[in-house]
């Protein structure tokens, strides 16, 4: 398929262009557990490693937490620029 | 005895199985899966070369189907999407025909019997879906990650991107550092472990109901994996074009509209620069 004929083609297809929000929506639920579960396993691998339990678990579940709204925040950001 | 004969049909591993050595290297059934995924792109291909004509034939429309699909969503992304188009079709094809092999009769069914460890007898399949093993899906989240992170950098430049992970202001990086990179690390764990997830998920399913009633109902979930496989892929490729064209877009909000007005302005003037779907709202 040559390249300079697809604009001609989906051109009358306005429909696409919203389809990545429900994608990004899949992936934010995804995200939002997982950015806890990555702070909190840092923690707890880090006081494993310097026998500081559990300082750097609650300090890596607090980061957790805040890459998850930050997550939030950004996700939400990138919709409104649309 | 139909006990053992259960046993042995759920058996899924959860890791890729090696069926033989190649020097250093360790051949999987995962691998031989990715790999057939590739011929198959392959021949699409050159067929596709060979036999294009301008009035499509109806194989010739069959294969566009996918292709226009996305071609469509990702024209319609940011104004620089034909620098990313063939990488994110690319993740959109290979996944698509990774996931759909795994359907065909045989693959995960005709192998090489074993004795495992537990005394059982197993059968190590020939060929397992490439998608259902986590060092494929990990390897194409870490290029979409390394992609994504290229063009935050092209579009912002190094010290712009590192300003975006270290937040503002700048005092606060030390607590806005390390969140930001978990924020960002969780985008590759999550489209890998999504996509490992759910195709290999489906395929404890089949698995499963083909131990328990081996007639018409698995032909049912297979009907459905067809339909997972397709929209697996379909995910995972507007992710990663999601990434990529927010990382665009930051660039663009951030003021630089001029400097890209200026570099393709050629492009602009032909039309061939903006979104195709945009032009047709405009119109």
């Amino acid at each position: 398929m040559r390249q300079d004929e697809e604009p001609a083609r989906d051109g009358n297809d306005a429909q696409p262009a919203e389809s990545p929000n429900w994608a990004l929506g899949l992936d934010l639920g995804v995200r939002l557990g997982l950015s806890v579960v990555i702070g909190l396993g840092l923690g707890i691998l880090v006081d494993n490693w310097l026998h500081t339990s559990p300082l750097f678990t609650l300090i890596g579940m607090v980061l957790g937490i805040g890459a998850a709204m930050v997550t939030i925040w950004r996700v939400a950001r990138d919709a409104m620029r649309k | 005895m139909p006990e053992e004969e259960g046993e042995s049909l759920i058996h899924v591993a959860i890791k890729a199985e090696e069926l033989f050595q190649l020097g250093p290297l360790h051949v999987t059934n995962s691998m031989v899966g990715a790999l057939l995924a590739s011929v198959v792109l392959l021949a699409g291909a050159w067929w596709f070369a060979r036999r294009n004509q301008l009035v499509p034939t109806r194989v010739q429309s069959l294969l566009e189907l996918p292709i226009e699909l996305m071609a469509g969503i990702i024209s319609a992304s940011t104004s620089r999407w034909r620098s990313y188009a063939a990488l994110i079709l690319g993740f959109f094809l290979i996944i698509l025909v990774a996931n759909w092999i795994g359907l065909l009769p045989g693959v995960g069914t005709i192998g090489i019997a074993h004795v495992d460890e537990t005394g059982h007898e197993a059968v190590i399949p020939l060929v397992r879906p490439a998608s259902a093993d986590l060092n494929f899906t990990l390897g194409l989240a870490i290029v979409s990650f390394v992609m994504f992170v290229f063009w935050g950098i092209r579009a912002n430049g190094a010290g712009g991107y590192l300003k975006e992970l270290l937040g503002q202001p700048l005092y606060m990086a030390p607590l806005m550092f390390p969140i930001n990179l978990i924020s960002e690390f969780s985008r590759l764990i999550s489209l890998s472990m999504r996509l490992f997830g759910n195709v290999f998920a489906g395929e404890v399913l089949l698995a499963t109901m083909i131990a328990l009633v081996p007639i018409l109902v698995p032909a049912a979930f297979l009907g459905l994996e067809l339909i997972f496989g397709f929209v697996q892929a379909l995910v995972f490729a507007l992710l990663a074009m999601t990434y990529i064209s927010t990382a665009i877009a930051e660039h663009h909000s951030a003021g630089h509209d001029s400097d890209h007005d200026t570099d393709h302005g050629a492009a602009h003037a032909a039309g061939a620069d903006h979104p195709p779907a945009a032009e047709a709202a405009s119109a």
